[in-house]
């Protein structure tokens, strides 16, 4: 289950807009977050990246994006090579780019992995736990989640 | 001033190749990617760059080891890291093995031409 507090889920949002603002100069918009209490009611889209938290912290922190949007990002960064190993690339990097950043407020002892990446949602019991927050975020006309499943180490 | 770019990510490597195309950066010629730690000291090795962009978190051999290595092996070599870690203390571990600067992701097309100017400034 997840224990995060309202302004830690806040680094996520705002590393998230920050993250399209600077490469695009277009801010995404967060829609809402919300704990999945079901632990089904996550969206997941065509491609899908996971980091995973070990140290001070455990569980994961997962972006998935439809096709489209990435493709769109790509463009945005010149980028002419969208074979879909540069699109896995893409979620991976977003998803590392993420979890990264995060550690400014939760420091070094979060430590992060390199990231896994799926077409598609990742297998089945691959680091998400029951209650993660799910965070919507639109980028121009497209819709993408981030997934954080993260708690305190005892 | 031959560049050795190291980053696990495809996508960044080729953004950062595109990048040295700009007027500023007309000095730097790209001699080889890496993927990983280890991937680059064994390009180091064969081929030693005078200038290495530096991502952090990479699969075998991280960029802070692997930035150790590289200044023990030769000391003037300019090392940019590029990673996404934004926690001071893994910016100043770096910057303590030898890196002469440090660049968070993500970065803009002039963030990145800049910081690499700044690493070559004499």
């Amino acid at each position: 289950m997840s224990d995060l507090r309202e302004e830690e889920i806040k680094v996520f949002t705002d590393t998230v807009t920050h993250y399209f603002t600077q490469l695009t100069s277009e801010a995404a918009a967060v829609r809402g977050a919300y704990l999945d209490s079901s632990g089904e009611s996550t969206p997941m889209y065509d491609f899908t990246g996971q980091i995973s938290v070990s140290g001070l912290f455990r569980g994961s922190v997962t972006v998935s994006a439809p096709r489209a949007m990435i493709r769109h990002l790509l463009v945005a960064l010149h980028e002419t090579d969208h074979s879909e190993d540069n699109l896995r690339d893409t979620i991976g990097e977003l998803a590392n780019t993420l979890a990264g950043n995060a550690r400014r407020h939760f420091g070094e002892r979060m430590e992060i992995s390199v990231p896994i990446t799926a077409a598609g949602a990742l297998p089945a019991g691959t680091g998400g736990r029951e209650r993660p927050y799910v965070i919507m975020v639109n980028w121009k006309t497209y819709s993408a989640s981030l997934v954080v499943d993260i708690e305190k180490n005892d | 001033m031959k560049l050795l770019i190291v980053d696990d990510s495809n996508v960044i490597r080729q953004r950062i190749a595109r990048l040295t195309a700009d007027p500023r950066l007309a000095e730097v010629e790209i001699i080889g990617q890496a993927r990983n730690g280890a991937e680059a000291l064994d390009m180091f090795a064969r081929k030693p760059p005078d200038l290495v962009t530096m991502d952090l978190t990479m699969p075998e051999l991280g960029g802070v080891e692997c930035t150790e290595q590289m200044v023990a092996k030769k000391p003037d070599v300019l090392i940019l890291v590029v990673s996404a870690l934004s926690d001071k203390p893994t910016a100043l571990r770096a910057l303590k093995k030898g890196a002469q600067g440090f660049l968070y992701k993500p970065f803009t097309d002039d963030q990145l031409v800049t910081a690499l100017q700044e690493v070559m400034r004499p």
